[in-house]
């Protein structure tokens, strides 16, 4: 379909013949690229090397050959991080290009590793024991800084994920499948808490142009966890619903907003979602406990009535 | 058979999707972009990518809804009457997202995919249910009917991909059903019959006026060379040999032409990637990455137990020195073949079009780069049909 589009256009004149030979070149697949070839080969690479690196160390541990391994990935770290200190750009509050191709795999393969050798420590000498929670908080700030210094969105991921976990959250899907994410007493108010802080720090690092591209992220994070909770709680505390569905509504006008503000719209689709449960929820314990059979007018009117809504006001759903 | 959509305003699309990323890429000016978004009016409703599954999601509720309704309607009317009334709920389905849907412009809006697989799903129970559930033959000729039918008609890749799979199974069914020396034979089946396909869809894409279904073919094309190297995959055959065919393996004993079987692991992953490489073709590259991956895991799993941790970190650390190496590699332009990003993200683009300009014009030409000033932000959704028409 696309083939013959750049002659077309150079015909019209919408184009230059300059800028015809450029793309005709592209889209003749004269030049190809294997960008995203050779970045997702890397990031494979990275992710099965530390993963494997991981396991080899709690299976080895206690024999000979654990410090020699735990040496060889200390060092190799080091070399990581050797490499991006080496190879730095001086730090700004906008977006930084890699001075390599490879330099952001380099940093993650660092960031990696460092969490394998510390859970290695952790686990074969006790040596924070006392201070487990502590000892996630130092790596949480020590991959913020990495984050910020290097401008590497991944890391700044891993900073949130171990951010959370110091406060008992876990960001992982298969704690969830198997029921541990709130299987604590009050993780649900934690993690509601938590989300609407580390959104406010969002927000505010958002108006000082600091690292602007990284506000989605962190909203990103935040929204999940915050419905994840609010949700969660619906069912727990099931006394105190109405405010978990005040809770759930007032994030979806927040969610609003952003998607008004920023033109992302992911946040919208969790906010329907989890907006959604608690409509249902809140029907559920009032209106359909006398009348069944609205269940299904109720689905059609309400996402039918939602469908009607993006259509009719699409304009407003456009991406900048 | 026709698309069910304005082949013109597909085709608009398509130029004004391409156009932008040119755009993205400075290879032409903002100015321009927007006199050729004037030039190629889109009247779809096309929304991007979140809005579309928020709304496929929403739909899908909904319709959900109106199945509980036609469920409780249709209750009393005996076995043959519900799947009866399913094939024409579903057929009816068809209708309402032809004519109330596309008739309103949805292009791929998420609604038609909800209605759509909504729509396939009541047909094809319907059939299944006619036959009470245990005639696989009708089944999946039903499932390759409808899904084919979708997949023309409304140029849906998933149903494509559905179709595809119930062409495989169909083949597979009949070789097996058939027994005897069609069921020793069903990999090579499988090959031939792929790569009849693989080459059949490779002359349908020069064909202009099948242009709408570009994206169908190249789905059609990738799936063919995966299913051409899984039918000869050693790991495949086998387990296929003991767990559906009965296969006895004592200690120590291989299956039938395991030789061939090794050989065709390690071969075809590799032609593959050689005649991507010559060709510069990215589809047949794509691929046979993933069955040099799919190969690796074959060999481990049978000749080296345990270790999969140091596998893991061999393999990782290869894959970073082979990305590596490539990408000093191809630091300059090599067989055609480049590091570089050609054609997505803004960043790199400064590099890449230098590098373009110095490979394709023997650098005479200046390097004029406007930045363009960006020109009233052009609005390609709008009303009103193009004067085309």
């Amino acid at each position: 379909m696309t083939r013959k589009i750049p002659h077309e256009l150079f015909e019209k004149g919408l184009i230059t013949e300059a800028q015809f030979q450029k793309i005709e070149t592209i889209t003749s697949g004269r030049v190809v690229s294997v960008f995203y070839e050779l970045r997702t080969m890397l990031y494979l690479g990275v992710m099965l090397f530390t993963t494997g690196a991981g396991i080899l160390i709690y299976q080895n541990i206690g024999d000979i050959g654990h410090i020699v391994s735990l040496g060889l990935l200390t060092a190799l770290m080091i070399l990581c991080f050797g490499f991006a200190i080496k190879h730095e750009v001086k730090y700004s509050n906008d977006r930084v290009q890699s001075p390599i191709p490879y330099y952001d795999y380099v940093l993650l393969l660092g960031s990696l590793l460092f969490i394998s050798i510390q859970g290695y420590i952790q686990f074969q000498y006790g040596a924070f024991d006392d201070h487990l929670g502590l000892n996630t908080l130092v790596t949480a700030f020590f991959f913020f800084y990495l984050a910020y210094r290097f401008d590497h969105l991944g890391v700044l991921s891993l900073a949130i994920t171990a951010f959370a976990s110091f406060w008992s959250l876990t960001i992982s899907p298969q704690k969830w499948y198997s029921g541990e994410f709130f299987s604590g007493s009050h993780l649900h108010v934690t993690a509601i808490i938590f989300s609407v802080l580390l959104s406010g720090v969002a927000v505010v690092l958002n108006r000082r142009q600091i690292k602007k591209h990284f506000t989605f992220t962190y909203l990103n994070f935040c929204m999940f966890i915050f419905f994840a909770g609010s949700v969660a709680g619906l069912f727990v505390d099931e006394h105190l619903y109405l405010v978990y569905v005040l809770l759930i509504y007032a994030g979806c006008y927040f969610a609003w907003v952003v998607a008004k503000q920023r033109k992302s719209f992911l946040f919208l689709l969790y906010a329907f979602l989890a907006g959604y449960i608690a409509t249902t929820y809140l029907l559920a314990q009032t209106v359909f406990e006398a009348a069944p059979t609205l269940w299904f007018y109720y689905s059609i009117l309400s996402c039918g009535g939602f469908v009607y809504f993006i259509i009719r006001y699409k304009n407003f759903f456009k991406q900048a | 058979m026709k698309s069910a959509y304005n082949y013109q305003w597909v085709y608009n699309l398509a130029v004004v999707k391409e156009t932008k990323r040119w755009a993205k890429h400075n290879y032409i000016t903002d100015e321009q972009f927007v006199k050729i978004n004037e030039g190629y009016k889109v009247p779809f409703y096309h929304p991007n990518l979140i809005i579309r599954i928020l709304l496929f999601v929403a739909t899908l509720l909904a319709l959900s809804g109106v199945t509980g309704l036609f469920f409780l309607f249709v209750a009393d009317a005996g076995s043959v009457g519900i799947s009866t009334m399913c094939i024409g709920y579903g057929i009816g389905s068809f209708i309402i997202l032809e004519k109330i849907f596309i008739g309103k412009n949805h292009y791929k809006s998420g609604v038609t995919e909800a209605i759509l697989y909504h729509a396939c799903g009541f047909t094809i129970g319907g059939i299944a249910g006619l036959s009470d559930f245990d005639n696989t033959q009708l089944l999946l000729i039903a499932c390759l009917v409808v899904f084919s039918f979708s997949a023309i008609r409304y140029l849906d890749l998933i149903t494509s991909l559905a179709a595809i799979a119930s062409f495989a199974a169909l083949l597979f069914y009949n070789c097996f059903e058939a027994g005897g020396v069609f069921k020793q034979i069903i990999p090579f089946v499988f090959m031939l019959s792929f790569s009849a396909t693989y080459f059949i869809t490779k002359k349908l894409q020069r064909k202009d006026d099948l242009n709408v279904w570009s994206n169908n073919l190249l789905l059609v094309e990738a799936i063919s060379l995966v299913l051409i190297y899984v039918s000869g995959n050693y790991l495949v055959v086998r387990e296929l040999s003991v767990n559906l065919m009965d296969l006895e393996l004592i200690e120590g004993a291989d299956i039938p032409f395991a030789f061939l079987f090794y050989f065709l692991t390690v071969f075809i992953p590799l032609l593959f990637l050689y005649v991507g490489i010559k060709n510069k073709d990215m589809v047949l590259l794509r691929v046979s990455l993933l069955v040099v991956a799919l190969s690796v895991f074959t060999f481990k799993y049978y000749f080296i137990p345990g270790n999969t941790e140091l596998i893991m970190i061999a393999a990782g650390a290869i894959l970073i020195g082979i990305a590596i190496a490539l990408m000093h590699y191809l630091k300059s332009i090599r067989n055609g073949f480049t590091r570089e990003n050609l054609l997505s993200e803004k960043w790199q683009n400064l590099n890449a079009e230098a590098f373009i300009i110095s490979q394709t014009m023997g650098g005479n030409q200046s390097v004029n780069q406007s930045g363009g000033e960006i020109g009233g932000g052009g609005d390609s959704g709008g009303g009103g049909a193009s004067t085309r028409f």
